[in-house]
């Protein structure tokens, strides 16, 4: 169904940082929004994905936001850095989902909605850090795996599901050894991520425990934040709802709260 | 979401946050029409992943429960709870809990016909006087020993020792219970259950192509859990003469267990023992007795009268049935086949030590039976995907096996399905030994394809 040499040829296949993304980021790091700006002008599919991004209704402005400049203004440091890495991960998505029912617009509608929402849960947490805000964008690196490594098997995968109750990541491990999040971190390596980013989601999979604390409880925020998203209608229809297994237990201790933050009710 | 079925139980694990709008994308028409057309006795809904939920999000899946027992007379419910869930669900409905409640899918198993332990020692306690009596008198009937509790202080006590029991029901609510005629294999023995009055009725809800088939896949021995059926009348007793007279064709035993002499009359017991239908007072006094079960059959297959021939139609269909099983097996194992020999033969197995299989039957637009021999080796590793780990238990072994020929059969049928031929699979059965597998197929004949596994020999065999 899927080898390891299948892994290998995904991995081999996810392109390096794009010289003007590696720029655009060297630059907004650096704290320079506006030549940041006029660097990423020159990607005509980057400007239009950060137009579309932020003119989503969850962003709430009123009138369309255009001006890179001023969308990098509007985002600030951390938000810019998280929404580049956004980009960089839709270079890995597929043009025409199969196995899961999604498409560029759902796909962006999940990256946004787990931008805004991580945003929410580390104000809530007093945490102001561009790279623990940019991790969640990491996150749906797990979906474009799973999509890119079973979608020819899919018929097999719902086959072997009708009989034994396997996420993808278990399915993955048992027949390669590799789970999903190893092989996100294997991209975050690949694109330079901190390794603060590949820790954070390799513990939100909510199956590897971080050692440090700090760690461990923003992996679980996230862990929950990723179920609270995949029970939204359009991702239970894009069959996101048990791609992975949900870890409830890993959860438990901050459930109240977020139910407080996410002001569910 | 489809469910997922095991031992006679459809299974549904939705996860995370469960509301009015979430949970109407769970479940689709056609997800709900495929639900009532399962053949299990019983459809949970567990509630191990769900983090939150309110009334809105259960209203689906108590609307799928509605319609479920509409078509067939099931039990339904939800399982996997903690107290704090049981008490929510029973908050919302009040008084109008017509689905059951089950603290753990383990605890919903008991319950089930088609569980295959029995003698299981539980402690139950609800605070509801009536239920403890129902779950003491289902669990009873269902071949366990239920200690109930009278009080939450002699329960607190008493659970505290939990190595003490097999099972500890709390949280626990019992619904309608199912009444259907639930199938189950134990051993290679198939056990219907049956209750209440039996009528004219039984002929529609007993499943005749599904005993045909199991007769054809090598089941010998039928079991006919009757402990709560009060009374029958006269079509019901035609019916189980038939039954029994065509069982004979094939050397099969009938048998039925729990229907006492004050249940039908002398003259009914006498026509159905005419016909063959052996009578036991208790399940143990066949499935405990190894000797008995030798001698009723449930162990040998041997002299079958009805013995068919492979035709054109099914060996028209060899490369599905092939292409099915290739794929079946290199997706567990991560390795290729190689077709090594084919021939027009009666079954041949050189080497027979070392080897288990297992088949399972198909019947509809064509009908016939498929075997699989496999060397441990390959049957351990096509497991290792189920179940996660390696194992030398035979047992688990031999039960995943079965899952794994349930691929296979799900996989033919899709595959004829795709080329317009559209058939039903049985239960799969699984053999030991080679011996216990020849005592079934040594006379058929049929097309036998070697095939190599990483240098392993696999075997399979199509015949009818």
């Amino acid at each position: 169904m899927v080898t390891k040499q299948d892994i290998d040829n995904f991995i081999e296949k996810v392109p390096p940082t794009p010289a003007i993304l590696r720029e655009t980021m060297r630059l907004a790091n650096n704290g320079e929004l506006s030549k940041a700006a006029k660097v990423a002008e020159s990607d005509l599919a980057l400007k239009s994905y950060l137009i579309n991004l932020v003119n989503k209704p969850i962003y709430g402005f009123r009138n369309e936001v255009s001006d890179i400049g001023q969308i990098f203004g509007i985002l600030g440091l951390p938000s810019t850095q998280q929404t580049l890495y956004n980009y960089m991960l839709t270079l890995l998505s597929p043009k025409q989902w199969e196995l899961f029912d999604l498409n560029e617009k759902t796909f962006h509608e999940l990256q946004a909605n787990l931008s805004l929402k991580w945003k929410k849960i580390l104000g809530y947490l007093n945490i102001d850090d561009k790279e623990i805000e940019s991790s969640v964008s990491l996150l749906p690196a797990s979906i474009i795996v799973s999509e890119a490594l079973f979608s020819s098997a899919k018929k097999d995968v719902d086959l072997l599901r009708s009989v034994h109750h396997l996420d993808y990541n278990t399915i993955l491990k048992r027949l390669c050894g590799t789970s999903l999040f190893d092989i996100c971190v294997t991209i975050a390596k690949k694109w330079d991520m901190s390794e603060e980013i590949s820790e954070i989601v390799y513990s939100a999979s909510g199956l590897n425990p971080s050692n440090n604390p700090d760690i461990d409880n923003l992996a679980k925020w996230m862990h929950l934040l990723l179920f609270y998203e995949l029970s939204q209608p359009i991702f239970i229809k894009a069959s996101l709802n048990d791609f992975i297994d949900f870890q409830i237990e890993y959860v438990e201790d901050i459930y109240e709260e977020f139910v407080q933050v996410m002001e569910i009710e | 979401m489809r469910a997922l079925v095991k031992n006679g139980i459809g299974l549904f694990t939705p996860q995370g946050f469960l509301d009015g709008d979430s949970t109407a994308s769970f479940l689709s028409l056609e997800d709900i029409e495929a639900t009532k057309n399962l053949n299990v006795d019983m459809v949970l809904v567990s509630l191990k992943k769900v983090v939150f939920f309110n009334k809105n999000g259960l209203d689906i899946f108590i609307k799928l429960f509605s319609k479920v027992r509409q078509t067939q007379n099931i039990s339904v419910g939800f399982c996997d709870i903690d107290h704090k869930k049981y008490v929510a669900i029973t908050k919302f409905y009040n008084n109008n809990i017509n689905f059951s409640i089950f603290n753990t899918y383990k605890t919903a198993s008991l319950f089930s016909s088609s569980y295959k332990n029995q003698n299981k020692n539980v402690l139950l306690y609800s605070n509801d006087k009536s239920q403890r009596t129902a779950m003491a008198i289902e669990l009873h009937d269902y071949g366990h020993n239920p200690i109930v509790c009278q009080s939450e202080e002699e329960f607190l006590e008493k659970s505290a020792n939990k190595s003490a029991y097999d099972n500890i029901i709390k949280d626990t609510y019992l619904g309608q219970m199912g009444e259907s005629i639930a199938t189950r294999v134990t051993g290679n023995a198939v056990i219907y259950t049956v209750s209440a009055y039996l009528d004219a009725e039984i002929g529609n809800t007993f499943n005749i192509a599904y005993h045909n088939n199991s007769l054809n896949v090598g089941f010998r021995l039928f079991i006919f859990d009757a402990y709560k059926v009060v009374n029958m009348n006269i079509h019901a007793l035609n019916f189980f003469s038939r039954l029994a007279t065509s069982a004979a064709e094939y050397n099969a035993t009938i048998c039925f267990v729990g229907l006492s002499k004050d249940k039908i009359q002398d003259a009914f017991q006498d026509t159905m023992e005419d016909a063959g239908i052996i009578f036991y007072a208790q399940m143990e006094d066949i499935l405990d007795n190894k000797e008995l079960l030798k001698e009723l059959g449930a162990s040998s297959a041997a002299n079958v009268k009805n013995k068919r021939a492979i035709n054109k139609t099914v060996v028209a269909k060899l490369p599905e049935f092939i292409d099915a099983t290739v794929a079946t097996i290199e997706m567990m194992t991560n390795s290729k086949a190689v077709k090594e020999a084919a021939e027009v033969n009666a079954i041949n197995i050189k080497e027979k030590d070392g080897k288990i299989a297992s088949s399972i039957g198909f019947y509809g637009d064509i009908d016939g039976m498929v075997i699989l021999v496999f060397p441990k080796g390959i049957a351990k590793k096509a497991c290792e995907l189920l179940i996660g780990e390696e194992t030398d238990d035979i047992e688990m072994i031999l039960d995943t096996l079965a899952e794994l020929v349930n691929i296979v059969g799900g996989k033919v049928k899709s595959l004829l399905h795709d080329h317009g031929v559209n058939v039903n699979i049985t239960l799969p059965r699984t053999y030991h030994s080679i011996d216990a597998l020849l005592e079934v197929a040594q006379e058929k004949k049929g097309v036998q394809v070697d095939l190599a596994f990483n240098n392993d020999k696999f075997l399979f065999f199509l015949t009818r």
